[in-house]
């Protein structure tokens, strides 16, 4: 025994957890981090791999949005609303052409209602399966990313005939839609979802089924209905932990309440109720019931005008108002205080990134630094929405 | 329902002076005094009658003479949802109104309130983390009211530099309708008026 200091070295008494240094470390995750999914800057405290604290930075994106809209006339708003949530933009759209026709009690025709509800729809597969692409990638699989884009970009290329644009439509007017829907496109919508049905399921038991893949998300970050109801979190998320919860069944808008479909929840089948795996099959199963909305839209789409009537010179009268609508990622809010003028006095957002985000604190601290990157993935954050 | 609450609300908390407005166009709200926000709020959230267990927004709107902090509270229980609104009166310009921070009733107020503290100037008295959210900490002023104006520098950076600013962009349709003759119609979604013409 060779005795350095007075204490036997090979004695493992010396080295009991007590004794040893237990300082923490800071570690900055992000701004430029691959699995940020854009601009978000997490502090974390970590003992060895455990997380101890987490504190989201975020603003690195904020235009204010809200400055601008106030110098701004109704029309010219829609398309700097899609460059909110750049990946779910039609919803963005709807929602303010939503609170903009309520206030001037605007009647829209049958038919841009019914094109109205296929883009929506569209969108939400399409935000869905980019969501089903990054997580994967978030947890190391690349391949389903391939799978996921591939469907991903039918529905863009029709979102490109139809608007002009990929990604920022500035499509659904005020009163309407922008350009009118073809047979030829609905027929091909009717054998793109037919498709996507058997592709949806192949991808899920390649991903979803996986024996990896639910170990790495199945008892991550769990999210109890209580804790959801705290943070005011909305969408998939407040979905996964068990609560029936959807605006298209509670507070019909558009002409969802003619529609037959169903509000999957999360059961908390692979592991624990609300946890990564739940929010993940949450919005698998939304891509069936967004293909069963589809048929019944294809199935019933009427003939007639696409615009209602709208004045050239639009003003809005003064009042207040708060409308909400159910988008892809969660519920989308606007508080609009108008004063009667061309352009709003106030124009607010509730954004649902935004206090999805404001959660991290609380489901970060006790989990592995890998499982915070799942966790992150799997609330689906866009931080163009988030900084506004 | 807002009349509801309002009577509800002016029985619970004494001096509440709660006021249900009903509006012709869009949504009424209930005002509530500054002072009593938070018992308001913790009476509505633990009311069996009304059950608020959601915190949705919170919204603030500046004026000349005050700043109105709206609460969008709603049920997702009882499938309810209105606005909660109060008035703070503002002495100056640069006055920052206070009022309490409902924080311990809902975790989803702490970043809603950090971000209007940011954009529109209120103080919210214990308020766990009252930090700026959106701009950098050291920001000068509150980019939502009325009368702000952006400050020069920010850590000697200039702020809106010229060569940064897209003049060509912003002077496009003043040259182009300029030079169709002050025309408006013959510029805007051009090919069926170049056609007519």
């Amino acid at each position: 025994m060779i005795e350095i200091n007075g204490k036997e070295i090979g004695d493992l008494s010396s080295l009991s957890s007590e004794k040893m240094k237990s300082e923490l470390l800071t570690l900055n995750m992000g701004p430029q981090h691959p699995a940020t999914h854009g601009v978000l800057r997490v502090e974390l405290k970590t003992d060895s791999e455990i997380i101890a604290e987490a504190k989201p930075y975020i603003g690195y994106l904020h235009r204010c949005f809200e400055k601008h809209a106030e110098s701004i006339d109704y029309r010219g708003i829609i398309p700097f609303v899609d460059r909110m949530d750049y990946l779910g933009a039609m919803g963005m759209e709807w929602g303010y052409a939503l609170t903009i026709e309520k206030m001037l009690g605007t009647e829209v025709p049958r038919r841009a209602q019914y094109i109205r509800t296929i883009v929506g729809e569209l969108q939400r597969i399409a935000s869905h399966l980019l969501f089903y692409g990054v997580y994967a990638i978030d947890l190391g699989a690349f391949s389903p990313f391939l799978y996921a884009f591939d469907e991903r970009e039918k529905i863009l290329r029709l979102f490109e005939e139809l608007s002009g644009a990929r990604l920022l439509y500035n499509y659904i007017w005020l009163g309407g839609v922008w350009n009118d829907i073809t047979d030829d496109q609905l027929r091909r919508i009717e054998k793109f979802i037919d498709n996507l049905e058997e592709e949806v399921k192949t991808f899920h038991n390649l991903v979803g089924e996986n024996k990896i893949f639910i170990e790495r998300t199945a008892h991550v970050g769990p999210v109890s209905a209580e804790m959801a109801y705290q943070y005011g979190a909305t969408g998939p998320v407040l979905r996964a932990s068990g609560v029936d919860w959807d605006l298209r069944k509670k507070r019909p808008y558009g002409i969802y309440e003619e529609f037959d479909f169903d509000v999957p929840v999360g059961k908390g089948e692979k592991g624990q109720l609300g946890d990564c795996w739940d929010r993940y099959h949450v919005r698998v199963q939304e891509i069936f019931e967004s293909i069963k909305i589809l048929r019944q839209c294809l199935a019933g789409i009427e003939e007639g005008s696409i615009m209602g009537k709208v004045p050239k010179v639009l003003k809005v009268p003064e009042g207040e108002i708060y409308m909400r609508t159910e988008c892809p990622r969660g519920e989308l809010g606007y508080h609009l205080v108008s004063d009667g003028g061309k352009t709003p006095y106030r124009l607010k957002v509730k954004s649902s990134c935004f206090t999805h985000v404001s959660m991290l604190p609380e489901m970060g601290p006790g989990q592995l630094i890998a499982d915070f990157v799942a966790t992150i993935g799997s609330i689906d954050i866009v931080l163009g929405e988030v900084d506004r | 329902m807002l009349k509801d609450i309002a009577s509800f609300l002016n029985s619970q908390v004494s001096g509440s002076k709660a006021e249900a407005y009903e509006a012709e166009v869009g949504d009424g709200h209930v005002s509530v005094a500054g002072e009593h926000l938070f018992a308001c709020a913790k009476a509505l959230k633990e009311s069996s009658e009304f059950d608020m267990n959601v915190l949705q927004v919170v919204s603030g709107v500046d004026y000349a003479d005050r700043i109105e902090v709206n609460y969008m509270l709603a049920s997702f229980t009882k499938n309810t949802e209105f606005i909660l609104k109060v008035k703070l009166p503002k002495k100056s310009s640069d006055d920052i109104p206070e009022v309490d921070s409902v924080c311990s009733l809902w975790k989803a107020a702490n970043f809603l309130e950090r971000e209007t503290y940011d954009m529109v100037g209120v103080k919210f008295n214990n308020h766990p983390d009252h930090r700026r959210i959106l701009c950098p900490e050291d920001w000068e002023g509150f980019p939502l009211r009325r009368d702000y104006v952006v400050q020069k520098e920010w850590d000697g950076i200039e702020v809106n530099p010229a060569h940064k600013v897209n003049s060509a962009d912003h002077n496009f349709f003043k040259d182009v309708i300029e030079k169709m003759g002050g025309d408006q119609k013959k510029v805007t979604y051009s090919w069926k008026s170049d056609a007519e013409s």
